[in-house]
């Protein structure tokens, strides 16, 4: 039995078996002025539990508010002297608002405080792959995209459908 | 928490985003190694999630992927160190298979305990027994207070 073949037959039962993915990372070279920006552009709630990080989730999952117990993304951001491997477009990081004029609204309330938290480029809303979004850089080269997605292109509908494309149709 | 209405009226996390050369091949380490489940809508895109309503873009780029530093990194959940330490084995034992590049030591941080691999292409994960629970706990006390 070849390697791959032994690999192939674990297939049913991973060789992992995480219970989530918990948290995503990036890093600033101004810890202040990032937590800023996930607070007073993106919304987010943050803490800094300890000198030089902060956590980022979204908001709601509070004692006695409405996500309380169900289950969040953490962002963590930690101060860096240098950012190692700048971000490109293609690596960002994605939050959901409720409509497509929530993206209009956003893009124009981002584009112009762009000086104010420091923001690169901050590109126009557009449609792609069922989404609505507009992309924007940070000023420590990490991408934020804003979207709108309808509920059957959310990512959970896109699970539930399964398969779209296979390798013999790519 | 500031007092004032962000730009952005955000919902909720939507995605973060990897690169890969080679789907079949990154599906593979995905669902038979890392234990995520993966789905592909697109073409050029894969996404895979676990745990939660949020996702990661898998999205297949012509040549090789961008190769990330651990500042940028994902943490999987697991339960027990047990299941780190045999991670950690099974990473070494499965290198090649999977062409995994990296393997760092497991280290104890706390009571969490840790290791973190780099994929074929070029991203970082790191298997942690670090939880929800935790963050629970670290959002709960607010921010930490100067000595």
């Amino acid at each position: 039995m070849t390697a791959v073949q032994q690999v192939a037959d674990i297939s049913v039962e991973p060789i992992i078996q995480p219970t989530s993915i918990v948290c995503g990372t990036f890093v600033t070279k101004d810890l202040t002025r990032a937590r800023s920006m996930c607070e007073n552009v993106l919304g987010l709630e943050c803490v800094s539990p300890e000198p030089g990080v902060f956590l980022a989730r979204e908001r709601g999952h509070k004692p006695g508010e409405a996500l309380h117990g169900k289950p969040y993304w953490v962002l963590e951001a930690r101060q860096a002297e240098t950012i190692d491997v700048p971000q490109e477009m293609l690596n960002h990081w994605g939050v959901f608002v409720d409509s497509q004029a929530a993206v209009d609204e956003a893009h124009k309330r981002v584009d112009a405080a762009k000086a104010e938290y420091g923001l690169g480029r901050v590109q126009k809303p557009r449609f792609r792959h069922g989404s609505y979004a507009f992309y924007f850089v940070d000023a420590d080269s990490n991408w934020w995209e804003v979207e709108y997605r309808t509920p059957d292109l959310l990512y959970t509908t896109i699970r539930e459908r399964g398969d779209q494309v296979h390798d013999e149709q790519a | 928490m500031t007092a004032t209405q962000p730009l952005v009226a955000t919902q909720s996390f939507s995605h973060g985003t990897i690169e890969c050369s080679d789907m079949a091949k990154t599906r593979r380490f995905l669902g038979e190694f890392l234990g995520v489940d993966v789905v592909r809508p697109l073409p050029e895109a894969q996404y895979l999630w676990k745990g939660g309503p949020w996702s990661v873009v898998c999205v297949c780029v012509e040549g090789d992927a961008k190769i990330q530093g651990q500042q940028n990194h994902f943490k999987l959940s697991v339960r027990t160190a047990a299941e780190v330490d045999d991670a950690h084995e099974a990473a070494q034992v499965h290198r090649d298979d999977f062409g995994i590049r990296e393997i760092t030591p497991v280290k104890d941080d706390g009571p969490f305990r840790a290791f973190r691999l780099l994929d074929q292409d070029g991203s970082w994960w790191e298997i942690t027994t670090l939880n929800q629970a935790h963050y629970d706990r670290l959002f709960e006390q607010g921010d930490h207070k100067p000595a």
